[in-house]
């Protein structure tokens, strides 16, 4: 239901409220309208203007369409005080600024404005102004003539250049909104705007008060800016969105699961679930508490999250734990269908109850159960590849005793009835389970590759003229990210080299290539939102160039590893040089000092100093 | 799905991205890289840029110190990036919120070739300067052995000693 309140407030330094409201909510009509002019006529023009406008639209409103409708009411307005103006002197010069908002239905408004009245948009957290003031200095900036600095300091910023009444007729701006779910439209006068900031404002308009609080909150926070002006606020919400599938899953199905958690046990009970050979030795209790209790509350977190991860999880426990006892499958199996039957049980009581919420669990449930046949299904194609390697290994072994002599001749094994044809198969029999099997990226359907294109189209458009390096980047991406499989690594290989050229292997010639990747992929994230496709099929093309961008990005850092490799390996090379010269250098002291000391052991002691002769280096 | 609801989310993914099982303890490799996607996602919603992960910084700097190599690292993050991919592409069922997760990503993951990149060169800047003091000192050395030898030769004669095995 769409909510709707105004207020009103004479401000702190005013004694007359010269603003007017329009709040008509059976005709969808909301105005402020702030009126001017010496003695008292303010009040007087905007309320003669409020009545016109109200009269208008009480009498068109049914034989006009909404856009001429609110248009031609503001003209009327525009007359009306035009012409009371001309009727007595003390009135003259007076007029009103008007800013309404005719809401078509819940999901169109015609917003019309005359003067410096505004009207803003809040949606989605950001707010956003729909209106431009009508004044002189805003117009000369318009034409060129004043610069948007010139006009904060212009000394005639808040002279009107138009207003309903100085002509008998004026110029009304129009804007079509379209309004989504949960937007907040805020008509006001500049009382409020000129004294509370925007982030303020913006701040109270996406609070959770209902529309009355809001505008008695934006008025407070004029009057706490100084109130220096009447304050007139009108917040208009549209109706909030509601709530998808998804998180009817994730609050009202995850709650009512969790709250048929006993209807759930005594199924599984009743299922036969403590006589099943996991839980033999078991209290049935503890049986149904470990088993059902432990699956029910896993769903309940997976509703809760819309993950599969705690289910996977349980059936991984569940199932590996039993395989590791040497535990059969037959007996899992009854099990798993045991619990699929108490889910049953579960999703059938709650779809008597409620219909829709019932059959969104029983898909939500039913997708939960399959995440745990595909983590069996898992653990029993593990269990094959091992049988299949131990099998494997096996047939190499009596390969190798038959080729040493050892093994049975083919004699024996005819005698035994043996078929020595191809016993096994050499190659693993699962050969989706190699663990050299490429992975899966979703993202070359045609749809996809249309999408990839258009995207990088749009970010080389959004790209600077000037920023070679970063185009670069994206025609790269262009080549790398439409081939999402192993060949894809040998194009982004072969683009990175293009990429990288040759540059000095430092920060300064490092830098400048990772600063255009960072920057083509903010381009290209951005670009991704401006396609006109489903968001599912804009993940999978972001994926695409996600993991395009991040091989390309992976291939340059290679490069660079490979670049400075040699500098490492000459380093290496040179500190083995020095060790080598040391180990040189001490030899050689080694075999002097040896000397010194024979020589030192040869000289005559008798004779003189100068004569014994000596060492030197 | 609220910033809290998806950071909540791919928390509960870190033990199948980064195979926590099969290192006990231990830091699992790639852990730096999955955290900074959660402060990346953390700070993130619509304005993603290429911020300044100190925290990421600090971590590959600490694997760097450890003795990891840096092809290593990169390689941590290739297979945690992949993972990651896969895993939100089954854990979460609105497009929106996968389109987050991969924006994310992809910012780790290239701060995480940056960062290894940026260790690498400024490495190497080490690595040149420590050549050129080998190259130093390997000249010192050459002058000493010159020396030396000289100096062998005349004790040699001095003491008749040539070295040989009599």
């Amino acid at each position: 239901m769409l909510r709707v309140a105004g207020t009103s407030n004479v401000g702190k330094v005013r004694t007359t409220n010269e603003d007017a409201l329009v709040l008509e909510p059976q005709r969808g009509l909301y105005a402020v309208l702030d009126g001017m002019g010496g003695a008292n006529a303010g009040d007087v023009a905007s309320a003669t203007a409020r009545a016109a406008i109200i009269e208008f639209v009480a009498a068109h409103g049914d034989d006009m369409p909404p856009k001429q409708l609110v248009e031609q009411a503001i003209q009327h307005g525009c007359a009306a005080v035009h012409r009371a103006a001309q009727e007595r002197t003390e009135h003259n010069g007076m007029g009103t600024t008007c800013v309404a908002c005719l809401l078509v239905d819940a999901q169109h408004a015609i917003v019309a404005h005359v003067g410096d009245s505004r009207a803003y948009l809040h949606r989605n957290g950001r707010l956003q102004i729909l209106t431009r003031d009508h004044t002189i200095v805003e117009e000369l900036v318009d034409r060129g003539m004043l610069s948007p600095d010139e006009a904060e300091r212009h000394p005639y910023k808040n002279v009107l250049s138009r207003n309903l009444g100085a002509r008998v007729d004026t110029r009304v701006d129009l804007l079509e909104l379209e309004l989504k779910a949960g937007d907040r439209v805020m008509l006001c006068s500049d009382g409020l705007y000129g004294y509370a900031s925007a982030e303020a404002i913006q701040y109270q308009l996406g609070s959770d008060d209902d529309p009355e609080h809001v505008a008695n909150d934006l008025v407070e926070l004029a009057l706490r800016g100084g109130g220096g002006d009447n304050v007139s606020v009108i917040v208009i919400e549209a109706p909030p969105a509601a709530p998808s599938s998804t998180q009817l899953v994730r609050t009202s199905g995850a709650i009512g699961w969790w709250q048929h958690r006993q209807k759930f046990m005594q199924a599984a009970r009743d299922g036969g679930l403590a006589r099943n050979p996991i839980v033999r030795g078991l209290d049935p209790d503890e049986a149904l508490e470990l088993i059902a209790l432990n699956l029910c509350e896993a769903i309940f977190h997976d509703l809760e999250k819309s993950t599969g991860v705690n289910v996977w999880t349980f059936a991984q426990n569940l199932a590996g734990g039993w395989f590791e006892r040497g535990g059969g499958w037959t007996a899992l199996r009854e099990m798993v269908d045991i619990l699929a039957n108490a889910s049953r049980v579960v999703v059938d009581a709650i779809r008597a109850a409620d219909g829709e919420l019932g059959f969104l669990l029983d898909v939500a449930v039913g997708r939960a159960l399959v995440v745990a046949e595909l983590a069996l299904g898992g653990l029993l194609a593990e269990r094959l590849r091992t049988m299949d390697a131990d099998l494997i290994a096996l047939q190499t072994a009596m390969q190798e005793a038959d080729s040493r002599g050892e093994g049975p001749t083919a004699e024996d094994e005819r005698d035994a009835g043996i078929d020595t044809g191809s016993r096994f198969i050499e190659q693993p029999t699962v050969p989706f389970l190699r663990a050299d099997r490429p992975a899966t990226v979703p993202g070359t359907s045609p749809e996809v590759l249309d999408a990839i294109t258009k995207t990088l189209t749009i970010a080389r458009a959004r790209t600077a003229p000037r920023a070679e390096l970063v185009r670069e980047v994206l025609t790269a991406l262009d080549a790398i990210a439409p081939d999402g499989g192993p060949e894809g690594l040998s194009t982004a290989t072969t683009a990175a080299r293009e990429l990288y050229g040759v540059r000095p292997v430092d920060e300064a010639g490092i830098m400048p290539l990772f600063d255009a990747l960072d920057q083509a992929r903010i381009i290209t994230t951005s670009s991704v939102h401006q396609i006109g496709v489903p968001d599912a099929l804009r993940a999978k093309t972001l994926r695409a160039i996600s993991v395009g961008h991040q091989r390309l990005v992976t291939a340059i850092t290679t490069i660079v590893l490979e670049s400075v490799a040699p500098i490492s390996e000459r380093l290496r090379e040179v500190a083995a040089d020095t060790s080598t010269l040391r180990d040189e250098v001490a030899a050689a002291e080694r075999r002097r000092a040896e000397l010194e000391r024979k020589h030192a052991e040869s000289i005559d002691h008798s004779l003189p100093w100068e004569r014994r002769g000596t060492t030197e280096w | 799905m609220s910033e809290t609801d998806i950071i909540e989310s791919v928390r509960v993914l870190r033990d199948e991205v980064l195979a926590t099982a099969e290192h006990g303890d231990r830091d699992p490799p790639g852990a730096e890289v999955f955290d900074a996607l959660l402060r990346a996602l953390m700070i993130g919603g619509e304005s993603l840029s290429s911020g300044l992960d100190l925290g990421l910084h600090d971590a590959v700097a600490r694997r760097l110190a450890w003795g990891d190599s840096e092809d290593a690292i990169l390689t941590d993050a290739d297979l945690v990036f992949e993972r990651i991919l896969t895993a939100a592409e089954r854990a979460f069922r609105d497009p929106a919120d996968r389109l987050v997760i991969i924006e994310a990503s992809t910012q780790v993951a290239v701060t995480v070739a940056r960062v290894v990149s940026l260790a690498a060169v400024q490495r190497a800047a080490r690595d040149r300067a420590a050549r050129v003091r080998e190259e130093m000192a390997q000249r010192q050395l050459r002058g000493v052995l010159q020396k030396q030898r000289a100096s062998i030769v005349r004790l040699e004669q001095q003491t008749g000693d040539d070295g040989e095995p009599r």
